[in-house]
C-alpha cells in the first residue's frame, strides 16, 4: 500500500449568499449554495516522493492539503496516509505532519523565535538533546543564527519564512505540506529554500506536497505534478511530459534591413515596432526549415528565438482545460 | 499512564503558561498605562463612595476602599483579551493551530491563564507602591491577618482558572460569529456588573448575597477579596473554594463540548 491513498474524495462546502433581490427580507432570508471544492479525486503517493499541486485559485489544492491533515472531514471518498484515516483521529495524525502555509505564521510574533521553537518542542514531546541536534542541523541549513534570539516581528520576509520552515521541521515529519514557500522572497531566499528543500527529501526521506503558483519552484524541485481544476484532478504524471505537451509554439522575432516580402514567409506574423513577429508549431515546420526561408525574405539585421516560457505553457494548459 | 508519562503529557501546557506570561512582560508601556487608568478610576470611586457615606459607618467605607483597590489592581486579569485566537481566524493561520497534536481547549486555557495572571501582576506590584504616596484615607487597608492573605492568593489562582473556563465559552462563540465585538459588549457590561467592578458585589442587597456570591461572575475575584477582607473559618473557606471548583468543572465542561463542536466544523478560509 502507498504511503498515501486517496480514494474518490470529494468534498461540499455549504455557501450561504444574500438573494439577489428584494428588500428588507435580505435581512433573515439567504440562499444556500452548495459549493464543490473536490470531486471524485483519487490519487496515490509513494514515500519520498516530491509532488507537486498546481490549479489556478479555487482549483481544490488547499482543500485537498486540508483533508490530507486532518483538518477538513470529507462529504465522501476515503484516504490512508501511512494507514491512517487523517480526519478520525487527528492528534495523532498530524504529530506526524509538518506544515509550512505561506502568508501565515506559526511562531509568536513578540517573543524570540528560539521560545516559539521551545514550544514545537514540547507540543511535539521531542527529547531535549534530539531537538538541540535537530535545532542545530535546521539552523545552520536555513542560516538562522544570527536572529534566533529575535522576535519574529524584526524579521524580514525572507527570514520568517526559513524560520516557519525550521519549526516546521523540528519534529523531523515524515510529511511534510507546502503552501506557497516561496512567495514574497527575492531570487537569492528562493535559490536557497529550494536547495534546502531539496536536501532535506534526500537525506530524511520527507515526503513533500507543495502547493505553489511559482513555476520555477515546480520546476526545481518535482518532478511529478497533479494538476487541479474545478476541484478535479485533470492531469497526474511527470512534469516534463506534461510541459511538452504544451509547448508547441515557438516565436521567432526578426528585424529586417528593409521592408521584406511577407507572403514568402511561412509562418503567422504580427508588427511589433519595427519587427516581425513570427509564430509557428516546431511540430509541423521545423525551425531548420524555417530559417532559410526567413533570411530569403530579406537582410535581417537582428533575430531571436524563443520559447514559451512555463507561465505561458501553465496559462495555455488552464485554457485548453477550460478552466 | 505513569506518573513521568502523565507530567510530560503536561509540558506543552505548561510551556505555553510560561509562554504567554513572558509575552506579557514586553508590553511594560501597555502596563503602565494601564496603571494611570486603575489608579486614576480606583481613586474617583473612592472619592464617589467617601462622599456617598458623608462619615457614617467609618468601618463600611474602609472595606469598600479596599474592595475598590483589589478590583482595580486585578482589573487586568479580568477584563485583557489579546484577541490572538480570533485573528487567527481569520487570518487562516487557524490551519496552523489544528495540525498540532495537542487538546486545543486545555491548550488555550492555559495560555489565557499565563497571559492574565502575569499581566495582573505588572500592575499589581506599581500599584502596591502608589499606595504609599496616598494619604492615608485613601490607601487599600491590609487584610485580616497571614492566613486571610493566603487564602486571598489560593482562591484567586482558583478564580484566575475559574474566569479563564468561562472566557473559552466566549472563545468558542466568537469561532462560531468570527467577531468578537458583539458579544465580547455583552460579556464585558455582565461581567463589570457582576464581577464587582462597578459596585462592590458586597454592597448588593442583603437577600440577594446569597444569589450574587454563588454566581459564576463571583469567582474570579469577588470570592478571593472577601477571605482577603475577613479571614475565613475552616468550612466557610472549604465552602467558597468548593463553589469555586464546582465553578471550573461546569465552565469547562461546556466550554469543551462548544470548542468540540466548532473545531469539528471549522472551515479554514481562504487559500
Amino acid at each position: 500500500m502507498a504511503f498515501i491513498e486517496a480514494q474518490s474524495l470529494s468534498k461540499t462546502y455549504t455557501r450561504h449568499n444574500a438573494p439577489k433581490s428584494g428588500g428588507i427580507s435580505r435581512l433573515w432570508r439567504r440562499e444556500i449554495q452548495q459549493i464543490q471544492a473536490l470531486t471524485d479525486a483519487s490519487f496515490s503517493i509513494e514515500r519520498g516522493e516530491l509532488v507537486g499541486l498546481i490549479g489556478p485559485n479555487g482549483a481544490g489544492k488547499s482543500t485537498t492539503v486540508k483533508l490530507l491533515t486532518g483538518i477538513l472531514t470529507p462529504t465522501g471518498g476515503e484516504c490512508r496516509v501511512n494507514g491512517r484515516t487523517p480526519w478520525e483521529n487527528r492528534r495523532e495524525h498530524v504529530r506526524h505532519l509538518g506544515a509550512v502555509f505561506g502568508q501565515r505564521t506559526q511562531l509568536w510574533w513578540d517573543v524570540p523565535i528560539r521560545d516559539s521553537f521551545l514550544l514545537l518542542r514540547d507540543i511535539y514531546d521531542i527529547d531535549h538533546a534530539v531537538w538541540q541536534k535537530r535545532l542545530d542541523a535546521l539552523v545552520e541549513a536555513l542560516e538562522l543564527g544570527e536572529f534566533l534570539n529575535a522576535p519574529l516581528r524584526q524579521l524580514s520576509l525572507g527570514q520568517r519564512m526559513r524560520a516557519e520552515l525550521c519549526g516546521s521541521l523540528l519534529h523531523a515529519p515524515e510529511l511534510l505540506f507546502l503552501d506557497e514557500p516561496t512567495i514574497g522572497l527575492d531570487a537569492v531566499s528562493k535559490l536557497k529554500l529550494r536547495a534546502f528543500l531539496k536536501e532535506e527529501n534526500r537525506r530524511n526521506g520527507t515526503t513533500i506536497l507543495l502547493t505553489t503558483h511559482d513555476m520555477e519552484d515546480m520546476l526545481a524541485l518535482c518532478s511529478r505534478v497533479m494538476v487541479l481544476g474545478r476541484g478535479r484532478l485533470l492531469y497526474d504524471g511527470a512534469l516534463d511530459a506534461l510541459l511538452r505537451q504544451y509547448d508547441t509554439v515557438h516565436t521567432l522575432r526578426v528585424v529586417f534591413e528593409e521592408a521584406p516580402e511577407i507572403a514568402a514567409l511561412p509562418a503567422h506574423v504580427t508588427r511589433d515596432g519595427d519587427a516581425y513577429v513570427l509564430t509557428y508549431e516546431p511540430a509541423k515546420m521545423p525551425t531548420s526549415e524555417l530559417l532559410p526561408q526567413v533570411l530569403s525574405a530579406g537582410r535581417v539585421r537582428e533575430m531571436t528565438l524563443k520559447e514559451q516560457n512555463v507561465d505561458e505553457l501553465i496559462a495555455r494548459m488552464y485554457k485548453e482545460m477550460a478552466l | 499512564m505513569n506518573m513521568n508519562a502523565r507530567l510530560r503529557s503536561l509540558r506543552p501546557y505548561m510551556t505555553v503558561f510560561r509562554l504567554r506570561a513572558l509575552m506579557e512582560t514586553q508590553y511594560r508601556a501597555a502596563a503602565l498605562g494601564g496603571l494611570v487608568t486603575q489608579v486614576f478610576f480606583g481613586l474617583v470611586y473612592i472619592f464617589l463612595y467617601t462622599a456617598l457615606y458623608a462619615g457614617n459607618s467609618p468601618e463600611m467605607l474602609r472595606d469598600t476602599i479596599t474592595y475598590v483597590w483589589l478590583q482595580q489592581m486585578f482589573f487586568r486579569m479580568m477584563f485583557s483579551s489579546d484577541g490572538e485566537l480570533t485573528n487567527l481566524i481569520m487570518s487562516g493561520g487557524v490551519a496552523y493551530m489544528l495540525v498540532r497534536p495537542v487538546d486545543q481547549h486545555r491548550f488555550w486555557v492555559c495560555r489565557d491563564v499565563g497571559g492574565r495572571l502575569v499581566g495582573a501582576m505588572m500592575r499589581l506590584i506599581p500599584m502596591l507602591a502608589v499606595q504609599f504616596i496616598l494619604p492615608r484615607e485613601l490607601r487599600i487597608g491590609l487584610p485580616d491577618g497571614w492566613l486571610s492573605l493566603a487564602q486571598f492568593g489560593l482562591s484567586l489562582l482558583i478564580g484566575c482558572v475559574c474566569l479563564c473556563e468561562l472566557m473559552s465559552i466566549l472563545d468558542a462563540i466568537n469561532m462560531k460569529t468570527l467577531d468578537k465585538r458583539g458579544v465580547s459588549a455583552i460579556l464585558n457590561l455582565t461581567m463589570m456588573t457582576f464581577s464587582g467592578n462597578v459596585i462592590p458585589l458586597t454592597l448588593f442587597p442583603d437577600g440577594l448575597q446569597t444569589l450574587i456570591r454563588y454566581q459564576p461572575f463571583a469567582q474570579a475575584l469577588d470570592a478571593p477579596i472577601r477571605m482577603y477582607q475577613s479571614c475565613a473559618a475552616l468550612p466557610e473557606w472549604a465552602l467558597t473554594v468548593a463553589v469555586q471548583l464546582v465553578w471550573i468543572v461546569i465552565l469547562r465542561w461546556i466550554g469543551r463540548s462548544m470548542w468540540q463542536r466548532r473545531l469539528d466544523n471549522m472551515t479554514v478560509q481562504g487559500g
